[in-house]
């Protein structure tokens, strides 16, 4: 409980500045380009199409997905539409993930120079991908709503959204300090990231395995979670709640990794400044 | 007597060596056996009182930077225990630490919000930062656009205008020009004399001696002699003439 409250402690009286240099992030991230904060939709709307090209135009079969989500009826969708809201929180998760465990090592100023609330560098770093994240989601929206159609449903963005962000603050603890120490635990974590795409159910529906011992494995990936939560709120007008069981595994991992994290994050947090 | 502003008890601060970038590795989940390290600070313990003027000599790797660290926070102890009563302003490294997408005067504010002020106060301070540093309209800049002589006067400036209880000073600081440099000069002793602690690092024996009345030699991490600055320096340099 004590070591929490390091954490928190270092973010009291700063929120402030963590708006403030996560929207200097943000700049630091797009200045000097043309087309600057356009970058953020070029880039995932370019990846976006080159899915689509490659499954629905390319090998042909994939143009509509059935889900099976325990009513009579399987739930249709077109590719598209399917691929489109589980690949935008994807785009989030990625960068979290990769960018979470490199921030510390670039942002060693801080650390090793002065005297700096060392946890909310993750804080602020994650916040400015949090904005494009908004940003993203808004123009999807724009489509969804088109269509799909707005839907009471869509309110649940802002349960999954903020969970999301949490879980991957909470999962960077962990990963930016060990990360800061080895090197090799951070090119462990890029390389991994491809693969850790082809596993989670965005291309395709994570609960549609023949196999039930497949489908419940799925749901130990807790990216899943958040990817069939935004299609929970975009496509299947579904509450949170009704798949007990991927709720309840997703809350004892995050329990998991939010301890593990806050365990880390103060194990390694003095010697940081030893080993940047 | 009062309580002391700075107090180190028993402090001892180890470096690990790993071997490689394997053993670094293998560390994260399991504890070393028999790595090898280097005792940058070694069971050390000392008290500075309030208006004290203390300088450290000490050769290269003798744990004066190590020390400085701890002070300002930056760096923490293996054992032993370091209390620090109030604001700690460094004038060690000006240029970093700042958010170089942030203008000049962000980063006032960033700097002092880390030594926890608030922001009626930094207002009250930001235009003698300002004014001080000589940066004129480049102060609504990005930091990143400024060279590295405005860069250095901003931070000096905004170390030495916060008002700070302890001072710590490398004397091995470069501040740009020649007039700036005088500028900053006087106004450390200004500091000095207005009664804020002093800790001054250097390798040269007359500014320790103009500056501070009682000295602190370390070597190899331990302190050899803590007393008046003539005593101090006497040994320091019998301890030269001995290698």
């Amino acid at each position: 409980m004590i070591y929490l409250f390091s954490i928190l402690n270092e973010h009291r009286g700063f929120g402030k500045q963590i708006l403030l240099l996560a929207k200097n992030e943000l700049i630091k991230t797009y200045k000097g380009a043309v087309i600057g904060p356009f970058w953020a939709v070029v880039k995932p709307a370019f990846t976006v199409f080159v899915y689509w090209f490659a499954f629905s135009c390319g090998i042909k079969t994939l143009k509509a997905v059935d889900i099976n989500l325990g009513g009579p009826e399987p739930f249709t969708i077109d590719f598209f539409t399917f691929m489109l809201v589980g690949i935008i929180p994807w785009f989030f998760i990625q960068d979290s993930i990769t960018q979470g465990a490199k921030t510390l090592r670039t942002n060693r100023q801080f650390i090793t120079k002065v005297k700096f609330p060392v946890s909310t560098i993750l804080t602020y770093t994650s916040i400015s991908r949090l904005y494009v994240h908004i940003f993203l989601v808004a123009i999807m929206y724009i489509y969804v709503a088109i269509a799909v159609g707005p839907s009471w449903y869509n309110l649940q963005f802002f349960l999954y959204c903020p969970l999301m962000f949490i879980f991957f603050l909470a999962l960077s603890w962990s990963t930016a300090p060990m990360s800061a120490f080895s090197k090799d635990f951070e090119s462990l974590i890029v390389s991994i990231m491809s693969g850790i795409f082809w596993l989670s159910g965005i291309m395709y529906d994570s609960y549609g395995f023949e196999q039930p011992v497949l489908n419940f494995i799925m749901l130990l990936n807790p990216i899943n979670f958040f990817v069939n939560g935004y299609r929970n709120c975009f496509l299947y007008e579904r509450p949170f709640f009704d798949y007990g069981t991927e709720l309840a595994i997703f809350v004892a991992e995050f329990a998991v990794v939010f301890v593990l994290g806050i365990f880390n994050y103060n194990r390694l947090r003095k010697k940081l400044p030893d080993v940047l | 007597m009062a309580e002391p502003i700075i107090t180190f008890k028993n402090v001892s601060k180890t470096y690990i060596l790993y071997k490689n970038d394997q053993a670094r590795f293998k560390a994260l989940f399991i504890k070393p056996k028999n790595p090898k390290t280097n005792k940058a600070l070694n069971n050390v313990s000392f008290e500075i009182y309030k208006g004290e003027s203390v300088g450290i000599v000490g050769d290269n790797g003798a744990g004066k930077s190590t020390l400085l660290k701890m002070i300002t926070g930056v760096a923490f102890p293996d054992e032993g225990e370091i209390i620090v009563n109030g604001k700690v302003a460094a004038l060690l490294e000006l240029t970093a630490g700042f958010s170089m997408e942030m203008t000049g005067r962000e980063n006032i504010y960033l700097k002092g919000y880390i030594l926890g002020l608030e922001d009626e106060y930094i207002k009250q301070i930001e235009e003698n930062i300002i004014e001080f540093a000589e940066l004129g309209d480049y102060i609504d800049q990005p930091v990143r656009t400024y060279s590295s002589g405005m860069k250095m006067r901003l931070g000096f400036a905004i170390n030495v205008n916060i008002e700070p209880d302890v001072l710590v000073v490398d004397e091995a600081l470069a501040v740009g020009d020649a007039t700036f440099k005088k500028k900053c000069k006087n106004k450390i002793k200004e500091i000095i004399t207005a009664g804020t602690t002093v800790l001054y690092v250097s390798h040269s024996a007359n500014s320790v001696k103009e500056i501070c009345p009682r000295s602190i030699f370390l070597k190899k991490g331990t302190i050899i002699y803590d007393g008046p600055t003539e005593e101090t320096l006497k040994i320091y340099e019998e301890s030269k003439k001995k290698k």
